[in-house]
């Protein structure tokens, strides 16, 4: 961490903005932290219970921002930074109006899990990290819980611990946990009988708000205020409370984000009601990565496969 | 909305299996819905005549037919409509024909999914609106791809009618498979007597503008106004200059150069006219052969040529053609037979192809015209022909009649014995097809005026046996073995589609059968149409032919391009996408995805940037549509509100 404060101090006359997290309301729950002057490098904080995957944040800001040639600043996970791959690869950002800082990631936690793990419920006063141990103190005392047991389901999965795309790497290169892609979550959900099945996603989606913070946590969820989940015209969903119109909704997320989600995990780890929804597009990514050897946002020069037409495609 | 529904009776064709009646009666419980009737015939004359009327009666404001499928009768009733007042997309049709009573028997569930396809229709024509074409003036050129017999002849009909014609021919001269025959059948006429004039003409009008040795790289636009790229390739050769006198030719050191034009069977030289009837006649150097370009020592050629024509830097050259109408006619290949290895093809040089032995035949080939073999130069005394050799075999994935091989191994082994009395000639067949006008007299004639013999069979292996060829076969009428001692076998390999044929029709857009052959608007009833507007098509590259229907399908092209060129605009179909652009986000998905490069960008007065779809490049395919993910562009009478609509129905 103090690499990180120090690093950017020295860059800091070049930056515009550096974006990253800071401890919010309490040490568990870093927010993302958009700084702007020399001192307040000082709140940045760096740990696996860094979540947010800032690159959501880039387009906006990017758009918004005056051109002072100076560079935003960034700080990326792994994943994080397939996202990013993904927004340039679509054209919503400009790689070089960027600096990004890649910071190898250990893995993020699960707050459920960790509260389930804690033998204290006292609020935490201070978190930090070492040597795969995460230590809470509190003021019955100071707790330490290995990482490896509140890990985050995203990062059980993660190929990517180490940012693609950066322009500095901050840390030690981390042993990614998978080489190979995973989909045992989705391979779960479809050993189901079709009935079972059904009857899964009812239940989970019945509890769906319709809050939209999957949504808009997305990072590849380019459409904004102009979501077709709020659209009258044309009127694909309406408004109506029941499962029927909840699903669609998250199937028009998962088409929408079919051969260009990558897999960073923050619709599910934002769900206030903890449904699942990241295996939808996870079965698109595997998809993807089936028909077309595709994996999102690790090549920026690619083409996504389903935004170009060739017709001498085969096989699909 | 005021809506009237026609249930249509199609005689029995859709009331044998469907209650009409029922249908329209509980048409009346649909929203909107304030006439229904059914019609024994509603496409004849009376029946329109009654939709007509009950507009005016009735007051309708939109009408559903549910009849057959829309592909055949939708711009009939459209038409009817309009007559009445209504506005042509005012109008849905349901197939209850296709779709219901001639694919389920049941009169039950039948007339159930006809109630249930009507109800659709309903709920899409109340959210249909009005849409209008627009007009755009014809540019009143036309392209001609391939200068084969077909594309001549389409040529020629065009700039007779006063047009100006861009004929592409991908080979140094036009002429293309017919230059390379000795005679043609059924009249034993000569080819080059035949096609020498055309060819002649073709290079004489003056509003005709060949580019030969060139291909085309890319087509853009629409019907009437189209933009095509055209690469002039490199001939090392200024034909401006160059007057095809053969100077070159007979100075050139590199002598052992491949002859393509025989098909392989003699030599020229690097430098080369192809064949004295050449159109154009000029020189062009064939970089592989020669002396200059391989060893960087030479330039003979460029000594001798009297105007100084030759120049060895040169590059290819990139020409843009505005054009209205495109005709293809870019022919066929033959099939190669090396699949048949028992066959010996390419191994024993007295097996050979029936192109080669055209070459063999004709005064200006290889070898004078003297039939002789091309191991030794031998006369032979016993030819076998094989027919089907690349045709009616699924084991090389030609299950497919080449059409012109039974006829062109009749008239070689007819020229044969002109050429040599004494000849024996044995031709293994499957079956004779020759339906052709005189046709089957021609094969007879070869048969008993002269003698050949037909093995009814298929060849197992041709062999060599000292210096002749041993031919096994059966003889399935006999009921035999067969083995005929030839000097010289002749294959008849079969058509196939031309070579570069798939490339060709992504870059104009049309369909192409497994084969490769393009594939026409409608088999029977437009066979010289293709699917894209403006793009006709002539001779074999739709599928084997001979001469006369190749030039009969040139003159169609050309009949067809006369007659879109017979007005000075022409209508655009509204059915395109369109750009909701306060819902646009600028994602350029659908920019990158549209086949036709017809969408661009548009900048607001607010500096932001939306799609802008060009309405008369639009093709209305949808695919934009289908991967815009605000949904912002819709494709016009098939919004997804109106898909929507239909579902809800559908589901209700
Ligand atoms: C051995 C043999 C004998 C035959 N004898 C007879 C006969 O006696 N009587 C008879 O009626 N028929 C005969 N035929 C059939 C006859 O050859 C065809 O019917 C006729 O040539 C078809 O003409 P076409 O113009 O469609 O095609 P082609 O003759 O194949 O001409 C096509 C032209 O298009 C050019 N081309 C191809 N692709 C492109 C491209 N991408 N861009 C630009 N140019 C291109 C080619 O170079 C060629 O010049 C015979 C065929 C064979 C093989
Ligand atoms: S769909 Fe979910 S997992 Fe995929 S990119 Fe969006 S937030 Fe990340
Ligand atoms: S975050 Fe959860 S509750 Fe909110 S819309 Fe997404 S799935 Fe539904
Ligand atoms: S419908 Fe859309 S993708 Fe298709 S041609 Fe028109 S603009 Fe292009
Ligand atoms: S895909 Fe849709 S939102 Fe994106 S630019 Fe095209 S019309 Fe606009």
């Amino acid at each position: 961490m103090d690499t990180l404060h120090a690093h950017l101090e020295a860059l800091f006359d070049d930056l515009e903005l550096v974006i990253g997290w800071e401890t919010g309301y309490e040490p568990l729950r870093p927010t993302p932290a958009f700084l702007r002057s020399r001192e307040d490098l000082s709140r940045l904080v760096w740990n696996p219970l860094c979540a947010p995957n800032l690159s959501v944040y880039l387009p906006g800001i990017l758009k918004d921002a005056k051109e002072t040639g100076k560079k935003i600043g960034v700080c990326l996970k792994g994943c994080d930074s397939r996202s990013l791959g993904a927004l340039v690869q679509e054209g919503f950002v400009e790689r070089e109006r960027l600096y990004v800082v890649g910071l190898p990631c250990p893995g993020t936690v699960d707050p459920e899990a960790l509260a389930e793990a804690r033998k204290s419920s006292a609020p935490v006063t201070h978190v930090s990290f070492r040597d795969g141990l995460l230590a809470i103190t509190s003021r019955d005392g100071t707790e330490e819980i290995e990482l490896e047991r509140v890990l985050a389901r995203r990062c059980r999965r993660c190929r990517h611990p180490n940012p693609l795309h950066a322009d500095v790497i901050l840390g030690d290169p981390v042993p990614p946990r998978r080489t190979e892609p995973s989909f045992s979550d989705v391979d779960a959900v479809e050993a189901m009988s079709l009935e079972e099945r059904r009857a899964y996603w009812e239940e989970e989606l019945s509890r769906c708000l319709r809050c939209y913070a999957c949504r808009n946590a997305c990072p590849l969820c380019v459409c904004r205020d102009r979501c077709l989940a709020e659209s009258r015209t044309p009127k694909w969903t309406t408004q109506r409370d029941g499962v029927r119109d909840k699903f669609l909704f998250h199937m028009i997320h998962a088409l929408h984000l079919a051969g260009r989600c990558t897999e960073c995990g923050e619709c599910e780890r934002v769900c206030p009601v903890g449904i699942p929804v990241a295996l939808f597009k996870e079965k698109m990514a595997r998809i993807a990565l089936e028909l077309w050897d595709y994996q999102a946002g690790t090549d920026p020069a690619a083409t996504p496969p389903l935004q170009t037409f060739d017709p001498s495609e085969t096989g699909i | 909305m005021r809506i009237g529904v026609f249930v249509c009776q199609c005689g029995t064709n859709i009331a044998g299996t469907v209650d009409t009646r029922a249908v329209a009666q509980r048409a009346l419980d649909y929203p909107d819905v304030v006439f229904a009737t059914d019609y024994m015939y509603t496409c004849s004359e009376p029946g329109q005549q009654e939709i007509q009327n009950a507009i005016a009666e009735h007051r309708l404001q939109g009408v559903v037919v549910a009849a057959c499928s829309p592909r055949m009768h939708e711009p009939t009733f459209r038409r009817a409509v309009e007559k009445a007042g209504l506005n042509r997309y005012m109008f849905e049709m349901a197939n209850i024909r296709e779709h219901v009573s001639w694919i389920g028997q049941d009169r039950a569930a039948n007339t159930l999914k006809a109630m249930e396809l009507v109800r659709m229709a309903v709920e899409k024509l109340r959210r249909n609106e009005p849409l209008f074409a627009s007009e755009v003036p014809i540019n009143k050129r036309v392209l001609v791809i391939g200068g084969g017999v077909a594309g001549i002849q389409a040529a020629l009909d065009c700039a007779d009618a006063g047009l100006d014609v861009v004929l592409v021919e991908r080979e140094q001269s036009i002429g293309g498979k017919m230059a390379k025959l000795d005679k043609t059948f059924p009249t034993i006429d000569c080819s080059s007597c035949i096609l020498g004039p055309k060819m002649v003409d073709v290079a004489q009008k003056e509003n005709i503008t060949l580019h030969a040795y060139s291909e085309v790289e890319s087509v853009s636009g629409y019907i009437g106004n189209f933009t095509v790229k055209i690469r002039k390739k490199a001939t090392y050769v200024d034909w401006d200059a160059c007057t095809g006198c053969g100077l070159c030719m007979e100075k050139c050191p590199s002598k052992k150069t491949v002859d393509r034009f025989n098909e392989a069977l003699g030599v020229t030289t690097a430098i080369q006219i192809p064949f004295p009837q050449a159109i154009p006649k000029k020189a062009r150097i064939q970089k592989d052969a020669c002396r200059y370009f391989t060893t960087g020592k030479c330039k003979v050629c460029q000594k001798i040529c009297p105007t100084g024509a030759v120049h060895y830097d040169m590059e290819d050259r990139e020409v843009v053609e505005e054009v209205g109408a495109i005709i293809v006619a870019t022919g066929y290949d033959l099939f190669d037979p090396a699949p048949y290895g028992e066959y010996g093809a390419g191994r024993y040089p007295d097996v050979i192809t029936g192109i080669q032995f055209e070459r063999i035949l004709s005064a200006s080939g290889p070898f004078g015209g003297h039939v002789k073999r091309p191991s030794d130069g031998k006369e032979p005394k016993d030819i076998v022909f094989v027919a089907c050799v690349g045709s009616r075999d699924k084991s090389v994935d030609r299950p497919y009649c080449s059409g012109i091989c039974c006829m062109y191994i009749a008239k070689q082994a007819i020229l044969a014995r002109d050429h040599l009395p004494g000849v024996n000639c044995y031709v293994f067949y499957m079956d004779i097809r020759s339906p052709g006008k005189n046709y089957d007299e021609f094969v007879r004639r070869a048969i008993e005026e002269y003698g050949v013999q037909y093995i009814r069979g298929r060849v197992g292996k041709i062999y060599p046996n000292g210096d002749r060829m041993v031919v096994q076969g059966a003889d399935t009428l006999l009921g035999a073995q067969v083995e005929v001692e030839a000097d010289l076998v002749v294959l008849a390999t079969g058509v196939e589609s031309s070579r570069g044929a798939k490339e060709l029709a992504e870059k104009l857009r049309i369909s192409y059968d497994q084969y490769g052959f393009y594939m026409e608007s409608h088999p029977k009833l437009r066979p010289v149409e293709t699917n894209t507007a403006g793009v006709y098509l002539a001779g074999a590259c739709q599928g084997p032919k001979d001469i006369p229907a190749s030039v009969a399908q040139g003159s169609a092209a050309a009949a067809k391009v006369l007659a879109l060129f017979a007005r000075d605009t022409i209508a655009t179909d509204p059915q395109v996408a369109g750009v909701l652009e306060s819902a646009c986000i600028g994602c350029g998905k659908c920019l990158s995805v549209c086949p036709f490069g017809a969408i661009q960008w548009k900048t607001l007065r607010d500096g932001s940037r939306k799609a802008d779809v060009l309405e008369t490049v639009c093709q209305g395919c949808g695919l934009c549509n289908a991967t815009c993910p605000p949904k912002a562009i819709q494709l016009r009478h098939f919004t997804d509100d109106q898909i929507l609509a239909e579902l809800d129905a559908l589901c209700a």
